[in-house]
């Protein structure tokens, strides 16, 4: 395999006692979209930022095209990053502000070369009407074009992008995502783009990897991810609705849950092991199905919301062991607060473990 | 209530409003109005009861506070010139010097963390807690061993110890509420940190550093405890000076209001001056997250 172009190994950090990484490991390869999925405070910016040398690892390497970067100043890695939040410099126009890199001591080009780069870059990301403005006149979501073409107007060994489209409207940032492909089918770069949205994630990158309380739980694309996620919390971050849970118990080879007519042998999930007593069940609402009233191995529940979208809809369903969402290829024909009822794929169920959340077994096949 | 009667009551608040600020305003201004026709009145008219409010203005007051004109040899002239300069020398030296300590100290304890930042902190603080007068002995004693009594030198330095601490927080106020991320970009760029703060930083606190310069010039100017006992002299300040200003005659009251307007005149000079970049700096909070 080649060198990965960003390998992160056991990286921490803590702020005046509080951890925000709590060890690290992350690998992004060669023109790869990588996104980092994950919650508000769960060490993403931190990631970044340490990729980028903008904060003191309490421990940690960073490495960059194969090079041990960790004591190199942050002028010297060529990375190119937006931030979250504040991303312009009030001091300088909305040209100067994109030029800014390309006329430092580190990176300077002539100047008819970075005119070039600017007004290509301002064209795509459709700004080049406002390269005579003061940042300050701009509106929010302008002011994000600017910051993410004052990022991409380099050729670096990598992008760092910390939420770059949290900001802007929904229409905006179906734009700027297609247009980050584009440049990235373009130049070939890399990035590594932090967010904590789920459609967002999948849109863009090439692999995902899930991020909570300062340790990433998995990576990967996101077909490996669905097919195994390593942990519940991965399931309750990923999908649209996301993994639906319940609570069971093994007893004598069956995994039960209360108020179901279904349940589940063992002997269909993979490596079961011996164990006995509290799992939780997580299955993809994919599997599950919306059945009649009474149809063998269904289990009852009751419509707690309808959410209609006109051309498919949502239900949230509540059980004895737990709710999910479900959504409907069709209008629902279902009313908030009736009984009804489903049934899940056989070889389709997860088990994780309710302290922990860590992956025990998962079913064989997934599909019927 | 009718529009008709709301407008009335609207407007009758306008004007006790404007009333209000008139009278507030003659307040202010009023004895500073006075002591300027004061300044320009013979002695007869000063004292003239009922006051004068029309007169010829005689500009003896003047003449004998700057010992010119047909007051050159009167012995009652006191020379206020070197005065003068003596207090123009050591507050906008002091003020620059005390800025220029503070808009350094204050960027490193906003943007840096070392062991002992808040005593450090503290510490700078506490040097302004002491009322001068009890330091004061210390002062003489040690400004007579160094050589510094009685010269502008000291008086500078004085200024300097008295301001620094103070500037630096102002400071440190204004730098936090510049973002960090204004120098994580020019790092990333490729440029150096030296780069960020006096390209990018200094011109976004330009306002603060107007409002620090503001206070530490009026504590220097208007420096009145340790100016008199440090100074005998040569290196007198003018609100010494004219502490001082009693004559064979008696207090002289033409000389002292004459010599007032003296002293009010470089600090309306000096606010008019950093005016532009006070306002900014007053309304600072406006600027950190734009």
């Amino acid at each position: 395999m080649t060198t990965p172009m960003l390998q992160l190994t056991g990286l921490k950090k803590s702020y005046a006692g509080k951890k925000a990484l709590r060890g690290v490991d992350l690998e992004v390869r060669d023109n790869e979209i990588f996104a980092l999925l994950g919650p508000t405070g769960a060490g993403k910016s931190s990631t970044l930022l340490a990729s980028a040398g903008l904060i003191d690892l309490d421990e940690g390497k960073v490495h960059l095209g194969g090079d041990d970067v960790t004591d190199i100043e942050p002028s010297g890695r060529d990375v190119s990053i937006v931030f979250e939040g504040f991303n312009l410099l009030p001091v300088l126009d909305v040209y100067d502000n994109i030029a800014f890199a390309l006329r430092s001591p580190a990176y300077r080009e002539p100047e008819d070369e970075i005119s070039k780069r600017v007004k290509r870059t301002a064209e795509l990301l459709r700004i080049d009407h406002l390269l005579d403005r003061d940042v300050d006149t701009l509106s929010g979501g302008e002011k994000q074009r600017v910051a993410i073409a004052r990022t991409l107007v380099r050729r670096p060994r990598m992008f760092l992008l910390d939420e770059p489209l949290s900001a802007l409207d929904l229409k905006l940032r179906e734009g700027l995502r297609a247009e980050l492909r584009q440049i990235h089918r373009e130049h070939r770069s890399t990035m590594l783009y932090a967010t904590h949205d789920y459609h967002g994630a999948i849109a863009i990158a090439d692999r995902i990897g899930i991020i909570n309380d300062g340790r990433i739980l998995q990576a990967g694309t996101i077909e490996e991810i669905y097919a195994c996620p390593a942990n519940a919390f991965v399931g309750r971050l990923i999908g649209s609705p996301s993994m639906a849970f319940f609570d069971a118990h093994i007893d004598e080879g069956q995994v039960v849950v209360r108020g179901f007519s279904q349940s589940f042998a063992l002997s269909d999930f993979a490596t079961p092991g011996t164990r006995n007593g509290k799992v939780l069940l997580g299955v993809w609402p994919e599997d599950i199905a919306m059945v009649d009233a009474g149809a063998t191995q269904s289990n009852p529940g009751r419509i707690y919301a309808v959410d209609n979208r006109g051309y498919e809809s949502a239900v949230q369903v509540e059980t004895e062991a737990g709710s999910f969402r479900k959504v409907l290829e069709d209008k629902s024909h279902y009313r908030q607060g009736e009984t009804c009822a489903f049934s899940i794929s056989r070889g389709a169920a997860f088990l994780f473990d309710p302290e922990s959340g860590g992956l025990i077994s998962r079913g064989h096949g997934g599909e019927e | 209530m009718t529009k008709a009667q709301n407008d009335s009551v609207q407007k009758l608040t306008q004007w006790f409003l404007i009333a209000l600020l008139a009278v507030y305003t003659f307040y202010n201004l009023g004895p500073i109005f006075w002591l300027i026709i004061s300044s320009l009145k013979s002695r007869a008219d000063l004292f003239a009861m009922p006051p004068v409010w029309f007169f010829e203005p005689d500009l003896s007051g003047y003449q004998q506070v700057f010992g010119v004109g047909a007051a050159a040899e009167s012995a009652s002239a006191f020379g206020v010139l070197d005065s003068l300069i003596s207090s123009v020398v050591v507050s906008t030296v002091g003020t620059a010097l005390a800025v220029i300590l503070g808009t350094m100290g204050g960027y490193v304890c906003s943007r840096f963390n070392f062991t002992g930042k808040n005593d450090f902190l503290f510490f700078v603080l506490s040097t302004r807690m002491l009322p001068p007068v009890a330091v004061l002995v210390f002062y003489h004693l040690m400004f007579a061993r160094l050589g510094l009594a009685d010269t502008r030198t000291g008086l500078v330095l004085v200024a300097v110890f008295a301001n620094v601490g103070l500037a630096t927080w102002i400071m440190k106020g204004f730098f936090d509420g510049v973002p960090k991320e204004i120098e994580q970009i020019a790092l990333v760029s490729g440029y150096t940190r030296l780069y960020a703060f006096f390209r990018l930083v200094l011109p976004m606190v330009k306002g603060g550093i107007a409002a620090t310069a503001g206070f530490c010039f009026i504590f220097a100017w208007n420096e009145f405890a340790f100016a008199s006992i440090l100074t005998t002299t040569k290196a007198k300040t003018l609100p010494v000076k004219i502490s001082a200003a009693s004559g064979a005659t008696g207090i002289e009251w033409t000389q002292i209001c004459a010599a007032g307007v003296v002293l009010i005149i470089p600090v309306l000079v000096f606010f008019y001056l950093i005016r532009k970049h006070l306002l900014m700096g007053m309304t600072f909070g406006v600027l950190g997250r734009r």
